[in-house]
């Protein structure tokens, strides 16, 4: 058999590269596409629980274990049962991914308002802007570099999360690496897993470099 | 004094906070003149910090009313009352996310100023508190505490309110800054003459700048309204006795200047003056010690034994003055430098005219006279007849016997 | 329909050194079950649970791979960070090191890992997962211990020093007692991580309990694929409970119950107030 040897079955060949360019291709474009899909929704569903959590304090706790609850459910449990109800495609694969960032984003989020300082907020009340103009020229910017990093995490937590989507079939880079498992070839599971984490680190680049240009304020508070 | 209408007129002035049993400031009567400072000073619970923040309506009174300027604030949108008046409290609370120039451009920028204007107003406002140029574009993180409130004063002061409201605004930064920032705020309003009700809990801050002090016990109640010499003078009640403490007189020392003491020739002879008339000079005043002068010039001190009947005064061996003060230097100053050289008397040097002379004496004298109706000038109150004796030690340098 | 029954095949264990065709097949060792099997008919089936196909088997596998996961973790990060934190050093590698670790992604690890375990003999399983299970668990593990040292309060650390204790005691009896609570934080939050993550083992040429819910996806059975789901997540939610009742157990003065013996809080608090 031609696969039972290391040269037959190297680690890598890289003449793979331009035979199945175009395979590659469409799981590192699918797999960028789920993961951003995902924290977008995961952004927006958190917003809104953030700012439920701090019109009433009293919600903070529930959301709070409803997000960690989310995040607690194994992520083969959660593609698995939802691939009974919704078949294999997008929504089973993206509800998932999108409710494990929820818990990231909305701390992250609440951590940024909390960080308002009370003396800034008084300050701004008593020069008399509006409390709409509070929010957007004071609160949202103070409370973005909170974002940002919450949004980091989620997303390059996410890249992991989506080669897990590969056992229902919808998991990018994810379906390379299981591929090269099932047929024993290691090539595709070489790049389809290191792609994905090239992937992550440059999420994770990425981010830092947004959240540099975008808070100048802060510019020496932050690492990589 | 100025103005009829007083610039802020508090009247029955009443806040109790949901669940509390106790008013935090009850039935609150207060007149702010234009122009002037009142310091809301008293212990902590006196309710001091609420009744400023009723003033712009960041805390709503239960009942009563509040008018600056003849305007009831609960008739205005709170938004557009609180942007004509200028608000400094003790944390800052400086914009980390902004530059020092959107920091003080933030209340004209709402209220829609173009751009050469803001900029315009925001380097007049920098020049006006004491900020380098080169600093607008920093942020806040980047200033030491002292720039950072006078940055904070600046943004209170940026769409010229008439009236300014500052909340322990020198409370965070150490006692060298905060002497140094209340002297620039002193000299701030002696150009922009705003209204300004200032809250400290620092007896010694509200002395010195108030125009006129609140004095509030625990639950909002005022205990006295007075010039802070009459407080320091006539404590209306037990409590205010107390608050002020023992050290009062002390604290007056440093209201009252050289300039407010009657003019006190002292044992002075011009120099060509005969022994004679020396002689009688130095038994007016009881003093061992002669000074003389030459014109507006003070010569130096002479040994009250040396002034002998056929010797010139102008022959005697003569001594520098050891102690020496201006017209404007406090009275505590000058009861320092006096016991600091080891003598009973300083010389006043009126920008090198002799100013005549002043003693502990008729300091002690100043302090213990009774309460004048305008207390801020004690003169009325000082008996005219200075025939105390001056000085049993040397005037002069303490090795002068 | 009682002929429920878990048809598992001979799995032939691999002979170490054996070729990846052989290793594979045995990956693909399934469990079978009728596809109108209901889950409760699954479930109360006493077949389900016995055999080397059972759910018993399953969840021994998988509850020693999590317990040698966080055990190895906990002995790499714990003593590391709380000697480096105690150190004050390296701090920016330590922010680092929690980014990178954060950035990857355990599946794509594992998956990498797979063919390199193979090569050196030691089969599909267990050392990828575990690999890569451990470098998923330290990162949070290292964090939570280093920033629980470093906010230790200076006072009662410069205390001890004052008293003349040596750096050994006041990282042993001072810093690490009072970390304590943040520390076992950490290593919840890790713990639950690595149960809720382990089943993806089943996708590398393991078992697990995630094999039901790859077993039932491949067979396209309902009934496996939710009750593989369903054990998985009693088995997550039910870490997480346990772990927040130790951590409840393991707060002052329970501080006691965990380290044996006196508390070691106890006796540093002792040790400052005589004298």
């Amino acid at each position: 058999m031609p696969l039972t040897t290391s040269a037959a079955n190297p680690l890598i060949r890289w003449s793979y590269f331009t035979e199945q360019w175009d395979r590659i291709q469409e799981a590192l474009l699918q797999h960028i596409q789920l993961t951003l899909l995902a924290v977008a929704a995961g952004f927006v569903i958190s917003a809104g629980l953030a700012f439920l959590g701090l019109r009433y304090r009293w919600s903070i706790g529930p959301i709070t274990l409803f997000a960690a609850t989310l995040y607690t459910i194994p992520s083969v449990a959660f593609f698995g049962v939802l691939v009974n109800y919704l078949g294999l495609g997008l929504l089973t694969a993206l509800i998932p991914l999108t409710a494990f960032t929820i818990l990231i984003l909305v701390t992250n989020i609440l951590d940024g308002f909390n960080a308002v300082p009370a003396p800034v907020r008084e300050a701004a009340d008593g020069m008399g802007l509006t409390p709409t103009q509070r929010l957007f020229t004071v609160e949202i910017p103070i409370a973005v570099p909170y974002m940002i990093n919450g949004l980091r995490i989620a997303t390059v937590t996410t890249v992991g999360l989506v080669t897990v989507a590969a056992i229902i079939g919808y998991g990018g880079l994810g379906r390379l690496i299981l591929d090269g498992l099932r047929r024993t070839f290691w090539t595709p599971l070489t790049i389809g897993a290191s792609l994905s984490i090239l992937l992550a680190l440059l999420f994770d680049l990425l981010f830092f470099l947004l959240g540099a240009k975008l808070t100048p304020w802060a510019k020496r508070k932050q690492t990589l | 004094m100025t103005t009829s209408t007083p610039a802020i007129r508090l009247r029955g002035v009443t806040k109790r906070f949901p669940g509390s049993s106790e008013d935090a400031v009850s039935d609150l009567d207060l007149d702010v003149e234009q122009g002037s400072i009142v310091v809301l000073v008293g212990p902590s619970g006196c309710g001091k910090t609420t009744t400023l923040r009723m003033i712009n309506r960041l805390i709503e009174p239960t009942s009563g009313t509040i008018e600056i300027e003849g305007q009831d604030v609960a008739a205005l949108p709170t938004t557009q009352l609180r942007r004509g008046i200028g608000y400094v409290i003790q944390q800052v609370g400086l914009f980390p996310h902004r530059t020092i120039e959107a920091n003080i451009a933030t209340v004209p920028r709402t209220l829609g100023w173009d751009k050469g204007r803001i900029r315009a107003r925001v380097e007049e406002l920098v020049d006006v508190v004491g900020i380098d140029r080169h600093m607008l574009t920093r942020y806040p993180d980047e200033l030491s505490g002292g720039q950072q409130q006078r940055v904070g004063v600046a943004r209170a002061l940026a769409a010229d309110p008439p009236v300014l409201l500052m909340d322990e605004p020198f409370g965070a930064v150490d006692p060298i800054v905060r002497t140094r920032l209340q002297d620039e705020l002193l000299e701030l309003q002696s150009r922009v003459h705003k209204t300004i009700v200032l809250v400290t809990h620092d007896l010694d801050e509200a002395v010195k700048i108030a125009d006129r002090i609140v004095l509030l016990n625990v639950g909002g109640v005022v205990e006295q309204y007075a010039s802070p010499d009459q407080l320091l003078r006539q404590p209306a009640s037990e409590f205010v006795a107390s608050f002020v403490g023992e050290d009062r007189s002390m604290r007056r020392l440093n209201l009252s200047t050289v300039a407010d003491l009657p003019y006190h020739h002292g044992p002075v002879v011009e120099v060509g003056a005969s022994p004679a008339q020396a002689r009688s000079a130095m038994e007016d005043e009881g003093s061992e010690w002669l000074g003389l002068t030459d014109g507006a010039c003070f010569l130096g001190w002479v040994e009250g034994t040396e002034v002998v009947d056929g010797r010139r005064l102008g022959d005697l061996h003569r001594f520098l003055p050891a102690a020496q003060v201006r017209p404007d230097s406090s009275l505590r100053n000058a009861m320092e430098v006096i016991l600091n050289s080891r003598t009973t008397v300083a010389v006043i040097d009126d920008d090198g005219a002799f100013g005549g002379v002043v003693t502990l004496e008729r300091i002690r004298r100043a302090l213990a006279a009774p309460a004048a109706d305008d207390a801020t000038s004690p003169e009325g109150a000082l008996p005219d007849a200075a025939n105390a004796g001056t000085a049993a030690a040397d005037p002069a340098t303490g090795h002068g016997r | 329909m009682s002929a429920v029954h878990l048809a598992a095949p001979p799995t032939p264990t691999p002979p170490v050194g054996g070729t990846s065709i052989e290793v594979a097949a045995t990956w693909l060792a399934q469990a079978a079950v009728p596809r109108d099997t209901t889950l409760a008919q699954w479930l109360l089936d006493p077949d389900t649970w016995t055999g080397r196909a059972g759910i018993l088997t399953s969840l021994a596998d998988t509850v020693v791979l999590v317990v040698a996961v966080i055990v190895t973790s906990i002995l790499l990060a714990v003593p590391t960070a709380a000697y480096l934190a105690h150190k004050r050093r390296a701090e920016l590698a330590s922010a680092w090191v929690v980014n990178i670790g954060r950035a990857i992604p355990t599946f794509a690890i594992a998956g990498l890992l797979v063919p390199i375990s193979l090569r050196a003999g030691y089969g599909f399983e267990p050392w990828p997962i575990f690999i890569a299970l451990v470098l998923l668990t330290v990162p949070p593990m290292y964090l939570s211990t280093y920033t629980a040292i470093k906010q230790v309060d200076p006072a009662a650390v410069n205390a001890a020093r004052a008293m003349g204790f040596n750096e050994r005691s006041v990282l042993f009896t001072v810093e690490l007692p009072l970390a304590l609570t943040v520390i076992f934080t950490g290593i919840r939050v890790a713990s639950v991580q690595v149960v809720a993550t382990e089943p993806i083992r089943a996708f590398l040429g393991g078992d697990g309990l995630g094999r039901y819910v790859r077993d039932g996806i491949g067979q396209n059975n309902p009934t496996l694929t939710l009750g593989g789901a369903l054990l998985i997540a009693i088995l997550a939610g039910g870490t997480a409970v346990l772990f927040k009742g130790l951590e409840f157990l393991a707060k002052p003065p329970g501080v006691r119950r965990l380290s044996g013996g006196e508390s070691t809080a106890r006796k540093v608090r002792r040790q400052l107030v005589s004298d």
